[in-house]
C-alpha cells in the first residue's frame, strides 16, 4: 500500500497519546494517530456488565491474542500473563481506569539525593538502580496544573502554595490553585477510613479522581452507581481521554485516527532520523506512514518491543538505545492488601467509584521517619473494595476469607453472604525501586496474533527492601482496619513474584545520555526526531497511580515540541 | 436433576422477550434485612414455568458430564433453606452455554479434566463423582483443591478446581443475562442491587442494608433510559 504522508504519527491514543493528538493539532501540525484497537463511544458502555468487563476484561487486550509473557528470573521460561490491566482502545486505560489522579510528591523526583542526604547512601540496595528524575515538581506543576483542569479533576488542596489544608492531602507537593471540582461524595467505607485513621493520629482525605464532582465542560455528574473501575463511564463522567482530548484532536480538523492499526515497526534511514512507522491494518493490510516526528505512547510494554523489532544496520542494538538502556528497570506496584468485615453495620461498597476511595499519605515516599527501618520509600494507603471493582464476582474472586473458612462450601456461603456488603479492602500501593535486571524483552517462543514475538517481563519484586516494605505496610493497614471499628481483620494472602499494576520503565528518562534513553521530554537522545512519552520514561515509580503524572509529561512534551522542536528540530535541551 | 427454576427453554424464552430482569422482591442479604421474601423462590413478577424435563444443559455438556458438574458445583456453593445455591442460580445452565459460546477453547480441558475427575472417583470409591454422598465429593473437592488428588495430568488437579470455582461464581453471580444467577439468586445470596443507576450520598452512607427495589439486570438496561 502506498505511504502516507504527514507531520506527526503518534502510536497510541491512551493517556499520552490522546493529549499530543490534540495539542499537536491545535498547533496546525498535521496528526495521525494509530490505535490498535476500537473507537468506542458512550453509549456503548451502558451495559453495567460485571462478567464482561471486569472477569473477561473486555476492555483490555485479550491475553491469547496478545499475550505478554512473564518469568520471575532469567533461568526459567515464560509464561502468559493471565491478566492484563491496560487499555486496548482509542483512550486506552483511561476507559476503564479506576481516574485516581495524583501529583507525585517533590522528594519523588529525587529519591535517589533525598535517601543519600536523610540516609546515606547504604540505605540504598546495592543492586538498585535507583535514579533521580531529570527534572524537578516545579517544572511539571504548571503541566498537571493544565491535566486537573482541562481533563476535570476531583479533590480537594492540601497544599495551596505551601499553606496546608485540612480535609486534603497535607503530604502533597505545593500547588498553584484549587482542585476544579470538589471531592467526590465519601461513602460509608471513606467516613469509617477518615475517622480511623484520624484517631491514629494520621491524615486521611478523599482520593483525588477524574470523575465530576459537578458537571464540567458540558459532560454531566458522577451519579456514585459504582461500575467505575473495569468498565467505561456510562454517561461520560470519567474524565477519560476518549470523552476529553480525543474530541478536542478532532475538532482540531488536524487530527486523523486509524483504529485497528497495530504499529510494528519504526522506520528510519541512515542519517540517524527516523522516517516514520510500518502498521497492520484492521484488514490485515502491511501500511506504511512516513512522517517528520514518531511518538511513541503505547503501553509501556509495547515501546520496549518497538525499539526492538525496529533494529536496522546503523541501530544494530534496537532502536534509540546507545545507553543499552532499553527494556530495563522494570516497576511495578505490588498492593498488599488487608480485609476488614463489620458485624456492626453494612459497608454497601459496591456504590459510588469504586478504586481507592479514601486514602492517607502519612507512609508514602520519604513522608515519615526511615532511620532504623530495613527499606526505603513507601507507600499510598487506601480503602477500597476486595477487589477494585466492588460486584459480587469481584468478591467472590479477591476476597478471600479469613483463616478457618474454606474458599468453598456451606461455610464460605455463609461467609459471602453475611460479609460482601459488610467488608472493605485496606490496600497499600507500594513503591518499588528500580533495578536493571527487571526486564522487558522479546519472547524467544510466544508470538501474538500479528507473528511478532509477545513482549517478555523478567521480574520478581519479593527482594529485600521490597519485602521489608511490605510487612510494614501491612502492619499498617491491620492498625487502619481495626481503629475503622472492624469486627475482623486479616491479610490477604500475597501474590506470586509477578508485576501487579501500573508498570513503569522500560525506557528511562535522564540527564545523561550514556545511562538513559530519553530525555525530560521525551525526547530520545539518539534520534531528535523521535519522542517516548508515558510511565516507560519514569526513572522511580513513587506510590502514587502514574496516570496524571503520564499525563502532565505529555503536556510538557506537547509544550515543547510546538514551542521549541518545530523551530529547531534538533535535540532539546 | 434440579428441583426449582426454570428450565433452559424457559429461560431462553423469557431472555428473548426481555422479562424477567427485574425483581420484584427486595434483597435478603441476611436476618437483618427486613424484607420477608423467600431468596430462591419463584419471583412473583418473574414466574418461572414449571420445568417439563428438568434440563439445564444440551449446548455441550452430555448427561454424564452434566450431572458430575451440576453435583459439583452444588458442593461449593451448596444450597439451603433461603440461601440459594448452585443449583437455583442454574451454574449449570451458565456454563453449559459458556462452553459452547465463550468459553469454546475450555471445552477440551472440561472434557479432560472431568475424565480424569471420573477415573479418580472411580478408582477410590468405584463410583463416579455425582453418586458419592455430600461427605465423599467434599473430600474428593478438597483433594483436587490441594493437588493431592492423584492421576490428572491436563488439566492438573489444582487448575481443575480453580476453574471450577471461578466458573462456578461466575454462573452464581453474573447478570442473569448469562443464563445463570437464576431470578437474581446469587445477587439476592450476597445483597447486591445490580446495576442501579444513582446512589445518592443517603444511599451511601446509611448502615442498613440497601433494599430499594427492583434490582436492575441487562435487560432492563437494555431497553434504555425510560
Amino acid at each position: 500500500m502506498a505511504a502516507e504522508r504527514t507531520d506527526v504519527v503518534i502510536v497510541g491514543m491512551g493517556a499520552a497519546g490522546g493529549i499530543l493528538a490534540a495539542e499537536l493539532g491545535k498547533a496546525g501540525m498535521k496528526v495521525i494517530g494509530l490505535e490498535r484497537g476500537p473507537r468506542l463511544v458512550t453509549a456503548d458502555f451502558t451495559p453495567h456488565d460485571e462478567l464482561r468487563y471486569f472477569q473477561r476484561q473486555d476492555l483490555r487486550p485479550n491475553v491469547r491474542r496478545q499475550p505478554v509473557t512473564w518469568r520471575p528470573n532469567a533461568y526459567v521460561r515464560a509464561t502468559a500473563l493471565p491478566v492484563l490491566n491496560y487499555g486496548n482502545q482509542a483512550g486506552g486505560g483511561t476507559v476503564h481506569y479506576g481516574a485516581v489522579s495524583w501529583r507525585f510528591h517533590e522528594d519523588d523526583f529525587r529519591a535517589r539525593f533525598q535517601t543519600i542526604e536523610r540516609y546515606g547512601e547504604r540505605a540504598i540496595p546495592e543492586d538498585s538502580s535507583l535514579a533521580d528524575w531529570p527534572l524537578t515538581y516545579a517544572d511539571l506543576e504548571p503541566f498537571y496544573d493544565r491535566a486537573e483542569y482541562e481533563l476535570g479533576v476531583s479533590g480537594k488542596a492540601g497544599n495551596l502554595r505551601g499553606r496546608t489544608i485540612d480535609g486534603g492531602n497535607v503530604f502533597e507537593a505545593p500547588r498553584a490553585r484549587e482542585y476544579p471540582l470538589p471531592p467526590l461524595v465519601a461513602d460509608q467505607s471513606g467516613l469509617l477510613f477518615d475517622a480511623g485513621a484520624r484517631k491514629l493520629g494520621y491524615h486521611p482525605f478523599s482520593t483525588p479522581r477524574a470523575i465530576l464532582s459537578r458537571p464540567y465542560q458540558g459532560r454531566p455528574a458522577c451519579t456514585y452507581c459504582g461500575f467505575c473501575q473495569a468498565f467505561g463511564c456510562h454517561i461520560g463522567a470519567k474524565s477519560s481521554i476518549l470523552v476529553t482530548k480525543l474530541p478536542e484532536a478532532d475538532a482540531t480538523g488536524n487530527f486523523k485516527l486509524i483504529t485497528g492499526a497495530m504499529c510494528y515497526r519504526v522506520d528510519s534511514d541512515n542519517s540517524g532520523r527516523v522516517t516514520g512507522v510500518s502498521y497492520y491494518g484492521a484488514d490485515g493490510s502491511d501500511n506504511t506512514i512516513e512522517a517528520e516526528l514518531v511518538v511513541l505512547a503505547p503501553f509501556i510494554y509495547d515501546n520496549t518491543r518497538l525499539l526492538l523489532l525496529s533494529r536496522t544496520a546503523k541501530f544494530p542494538n534496537s532502536l534509540a538505545n546507545s545507553s543499552g538502556q532499553v527494556g530495563k528497570h522494570l516497576m511495578a506496584h505490588i498492593s498488599p492488601r488487608v480485609f476488614a468485615t463489620f458485624d456492626d453495620r453494612f459497608v454497601n461498597i459496591y456504590m459510588g467509584p469504586s478504586a481507592q476511595k479514601h486514602s492517607l499519605d502519612d507512609f508514602n515516599a520519604d513522608n515519615f521517619e526511615h532511620g532504623g527501618l530495613p527499606f526505603i520509600r513507601g507507600a499510598q494507603i487506601s480503602v477500597t473494595p476486595a477487589d477494585l471493582e466492588a460486584g459480587p464476582i469481584g468478591a467472590a474472586m479477591s476476597l478471600t476469607p479469613p483463616p478457618g473458612i474454606p474458599r468453598w462450601g456451606a461455610a464460605y456461603r455463609d461467609f459471602l453472604a453475611k460479609y460482601f456488603a459488610r467488608h472493605a479492602a485496606l490496600v497499600a500501593q507500594t513503591e518499588n525501586l528500580p533495578y536493571a535486571d527487571q526486564t522487558i524483552d522479546l519472547d524467544p517462543d510466544v508470538r501474538d496474533q500479528w507473528g511478532l514475538p509477545a513482549p517478555r517481563l523478567t521480574y520478581d519484586w519479593r527482594r529485600p527492601n521490597e519485602l521489608a516494605r511490605v510487612e510494614f505496610m501491612q502492619q499498617k493497614l491491620e492498625e487502619v482496619g481495626r481503629a475503622m471499628g472492624a469486627t475482623n481483620v486479616w491479610r490477604a494472602p500475597l501474590g506470586p513474584g509477578a508485576p501487579g499494576a501500573h508498570h513503569e520503565g522500560g525506557t528511562r528518562m535522564g540527564s545523561d545520555p550514556g545511562t538513559s534513553v530519553v530525555n525530560r521530554y521525551g525526547q530520545s537522545w539518539d534520534i531528535p526526531n523521535l519522542f517516548i512519552v508515558g510511565s516507560s520514561t519514569f526513572p522511580t515509580m513513587s506510590g502514587f497511580n502514574p496516570t496524571l503524572t503520564i499525563q502532565a509529561l505529555a503536556y510538557m512534551s506537547a509544550d515543547a515540541i510546538v514551542n521549541r522542536y518545530r523551530k529547531n528540530q534538533g535535540p532539546l535541551v | 436433576m434440579t428441583k426449582q427454576g426454570a428450565t433452559r427453554r424457559t429461560f431462553l424464552v423469557r431472555a428473548a422477550a426481555g422479562a424477567g430482569a427485574v425483581a420484584g422482591a427486595g434483597l435478603v442479604p441476611d436476618a437483618d434485612a427486613q424484607d420477608a421474601s423467600k431468596p430462591g423462590a419463584p419471583n412473583a413478577q418473574a414466574p418461572t414455568q414449571p420445568r417439563p424435563t428438568g434440563s439445564q444443559h444440551g449446548a455441550f455438556f452430555n448427561h454424564d458430564d452434566a450431572a458430575t458438574i451440576a453435583a459439583f458445583t452444588e458442593r461449593l456453593m451448596p444450597s439451603a433453606p433461603g440461601k440459594p445455591g448452585a443449583r437455583e442460580a442454574g451454574v449449570l445452565n451458565y456454563l453449559d452455554l459458556a462452553l459452547a459460546g465463550a468459553y469454546a477453547d475450555l471445552q477440551d480441558f472440561y472434557r479432560r479434566g472431568l475424565a480424569q475427575l471420573d477415573a479418580y472417583c472411580r478408582a477410590t470409591y468405584h463410583e463416579p463423582f455425582a453418586r458419592l454422598d455430600a461427605a465423599r465429593q467434599d473430600e474428593v473437592i478438597a483433594s483436587l483443591e490441594n493437588g493431592r488428588a492423584t492421576g490428572f495430568t491436563w488439566p492438573d488437579a489444582q487448575e481443575l478446581f480453580n476453574t471450577l470455582r471461578t466458573h462456578t461464581m461466575e454462573g452464581m453471580f453474573a447478570d442473569p443475562i448469562y443464563g445463570g444467577n437464576r431470578d437474581f439468586a446469587g445477587w439476592r445470596l450476597v445483597g447486591f442491587p445490580g446495576a442501579q443507576a444513582v446512589f445518592t450520598s443517603a444511599d451511601m452512607q446509611r448502615r442498613q442494608a440497601f433494599t430499594r427495589v427492583p434490582m436492575v439486570g441487562l435487560q432492563v438496561q437494555a431497553k434504555g433510559p425510560s
